[in-house]
């Protein structure tokens, strides 16, 4: 029994950072039908100012989490004037900023490694204590990250669907490409603060929760948000069991091996449209 | 160029000069008379990862390197010639990438010697680039495939040398070491498990093998083989595994600090009867300000690193001196004690060779094959036809002709790592650690 308890602990807390990373991300792609590769590091962005303003200018965690979804969140709106919007209106768009996302993750990384060097650093922000269920320890950090997790993706929805800058966001051309990346810089500190207050912080730290993100986003369908943090937390769960029963060496193959097969069953995904239109 | 100043470092008379002088450094000084490092600089460079995941270890190979010069200069550089070093980064350190970033140093700046740390990769490529250019290579890739390589053919790659031994001592350096423990009454194991945790890449896979493969000798059973993918942030599976069948010891060569912190956190609230040995990670700083309290009792090793006395802490405190505190002056010894060895060869053999210079070069790398060089990290002393440094105690048993495997262990996160073994290095002695019961 505590063997399907750790299971499901480590499986949800794999998911759950699978899922924070993979909103931002899928958000963008389904708005603007735009692979943001820059995303991880925006993640990675995020964790180091939450980091910094706590440690160095001794802010609440509330108000530094605060602070580090501000200024992921300009550093998207930079991201739509000197990448987006100079490549809008270009042929190829979808490529292109591909290319040139990846780019500006290469900027990122090394601001990063040149601000705060390259050892790992414990990210603050966290809870301590333990939830024991059975034999079986689990971290409140975790329960705290997947709750993070499903605000999030519901804090989206309720944006996209219900409020007035989220119907803009949806109905509108040119500003919406910059609302959308700043929400988006904005949901990625989120997620960098929650992942790395786990796997800690580093100027690379971005690179696995970006493909990790990628992989759910096309299990589920590119822009599909609530699809997103089901097939997320899905994944984790099924990550966790194969890491137990086959061994870890197993789990990524495994993980590759479901986006082959869904890609063959279902192109678009578990719940993709059958095609994206960049309105 | 980095010029050292000369009268600076020789009469400031600090602790750190002295301990300099005290060692090999005084021959190189000797040799180099009263002649100031003004001539013609002598180009020497390094390819490492200064960017991307080892960037914290590239930085100090590249720190180590910096203040190797720095130094040698002050002592006269070679023959009068002074050091000048350039850097390459290597990122990843893919085979294919460190090729090219060699190539580049040999290209655009004409260096003599390639004094790296470590890349990751086969470890046999960048000696293709330097038997084809016939110049000096001195490594810490640690890896046995350098050994394999450089004895395939001497005749090519003899320019080629590995500062410390290759991995596969660490696992019998580390069964010998639970030996040791068992026979001086120090420990007793619970059982005969033994449990390996590995990543997939050829140094982590290399030294698990070896403990598995020699662990039977030992009176060992291994129960549990297992291989995480990196980074492995999350250790539930793995863990639910080791508690279900708990082994004496639980070996983990898989070296990435925040991922070995992470087993440490989620270890701690509920441990097994196991000693807890780890490869590398624990040696950085973060991994104890990550563990914090689970780090406490967990060992590790190194084949190489600075030792914890009078030459060792020295050069620690010039390190940290001028690189900061934090700066991790394990990582910087090891291009540190390179450069030296080079240097001083070349003085030997009367100087150093440019690219294509066989002959001249040839004699260095013959002065180097036949020195013994007490630096920071020990003895380096090479394996005939090998060029690899040979390892104390495994390999020999005299601790004044071979690298010393250092074993450590944290016993409290908030101050620095034991030395434990082995003798007459060790500085502390082993403790229990606090979740087993004695």
């Amino acid at each position: 029994m505590d063997v399907i308890i750790q299971i499901i602990a480590s499986g949800l807390t794999l998911g759950a950072m699978y899922a924070v990373a993979t909103i931002g991300l899928s958000l963008v792609y389904g708005s603007l039908n735009m692979l943001n590769m820059a995303h991880g590091a925006l993640l990675t962005l995020g964790g180091y100012i939450c980091y910094a303003t706590i440690t160095h200018l001794g802010l609440h965690p509330a108000l530094a989490l605060i602070a580090a979804a501000l200024v992921c969140a300009f550093a998207g709106l930079i991201i739509y004037v000197f990448a987006t919007l100079p490549l809008l209106r270009a042929e190829n768009f979808e490529t292109n900023i591909f290319i040139a996302t990846i780019g500006i993750v290469a900027i990122i990384e090394n601001l990063m490694l040149k601000s705060f060097g390259p050892y790992p650093i414990p990210q603050p922000l966290g809870i301590s204590g333990q939830v024991v269920i059975g034999n079986v320890h689990i971290p409140v950090q975790n329960i705290l990250i997947l709750v993070t997790a499903l605000i999030l993706m519901a804090a989206v929805a309720f944006l996209l669907q219900k409020t007035r800058a989220g119907r803009a966001i949806r109905a509108t051309s040119m500003h919406r490409y910059a609302q959308v990346l700043a929400l988006s810089g904005a949901l990625a500190a989120v997620s960098g603060v929650m992942i790395s207050s786990i796997a800690t912080l580093t100027p690379v730290m971005g690179g696995d929760p970006m493909l990790k993100a990628f992989i759910v986003c096309v299990v589920a369908g590119l822009g599909n948000v609530y699809g997103a943090v089901v097939a997320a937390i899905a994944l984790g769960v099924l990550e966790a069991a194969t890491q137990y029963v086959f061994g870890v060496r197993w789990s990524f193959a495994t993980l590759l091996l479901i986006v082959i097969l869904v890609l063959i069953w279902r192109p678009y995904g578990l719940f993709g449209r059958q095609q994206v239109v960049r309105l | 160029m980095i010029a050292g100043s000369r009268r600076n470092f020789l009469t400031k008379g600090s602790m750190a000069t002295a301990a300099t002088l005290t060692g090999l450094p005084a021959m190189l000084f000797a040799m180099n008379k009263e002649a100031r490092a003004a001539g013609e600089a002598i180009p020497v460079g390094q390819c490492g990862p200064t960017t991307d995941f080892a960037a914290p270890d590239g930085i100090e190979f590249k720190n180590g390197l910096t203040l190797a010069c720095e130094e040698i200069n002050a002592l006269g550089g070679i023959l009068g010639r002074p050091l000048e070093p350039s850097f390459e980064d290597t990122a990843q350190m893919g085979d294919a990438t460190n090729v090219q970033a060699a190539q580049r140093l040999i290209d655009r700046y004409g260096v003599h010697a390639i004094i790296n740390g470590y890349n990751i990769g086969s470890g046999a490529a960048i000696q293709e680039v330097v038997a084809d250019n016939a110049i000096i290579y001195v490594h810490y890739d640690t890896t046995i495939g350098h050994n394999n390589l450089v004895k395939s053919n001497p005749e090519r790659y003899w320019g080629s040398f590995m500062g410390d031994p290759a991995e596969i001592f660490y696992g019998s350096g580390f069964l010998k070491f639970l030996q040791a423990l068992e026979t001086n009454g120090e420990w007793k194991r619970a059982n005969n498990k033994m449990a390996v945790i590995l990543s997939a890449g050829v140094y982590a896979s290399n030294i698990a093998n070896a403990v598995k493969e020699l662990a039977a000798q030992y009176g060992w059973e291994i129960n549990l083989f297992e291989t995480v993918s990196v980074p492995a942030s999350e250790w539930g599976p793995t863990l639910a595994k080791i508690r279900q069948d708990p082994p004496a010891v639980i070996c983990i060569t898989h070296f990435l600090p925040a991922d070995l912190a992470q087993f440490c956190l989620q270890f701690g609230p509920n441990p097994t009867q196991s000693l807890v040995y780890m490869q590398y990670g624990p040696s950085i700083p973060a991994f104890r300000d990550i563990a914090k309290e689970t780090a406490n009792g967990i060992l590790y090793a190194t084949l190489v690193g600075a030792l914890q006395d009078e030459i060792g802490t020295a050069f620690e405190k010039r390190y940290k001196e001028k690189f900061g505190p934090n700066a991790g002056h394990n990582s910087g010894a090891q291009p540190y004690d390179g450069a030296y060895v080079w240097a001083t060869s070349a003085a030997l053999a009367g100087g150093s060779g440019e690219p294509g210079n066989n002959d001249q070069n040839r004699k260095v790398a013959a002065r180097m094959s036949s020195m013994i060089w007490r630096g920071v990290t020990g003895t380096t002393r090479f394996v005939p036809i090998e060029n690899a440094a040979y390892s104390y105690p495994t390999q020999v048993n005299d601790s004044s002709l071979g690298m010393p495997h250092q074993f450590l262990q944290i016993q409290d996160f908030t101050k620095g790592p034991a030395l434990i073994a082995p003798a007459p290095y060790g500085t502390a002695k082993f403790v229990l650690p606090p979740w087993i019961k004695a």
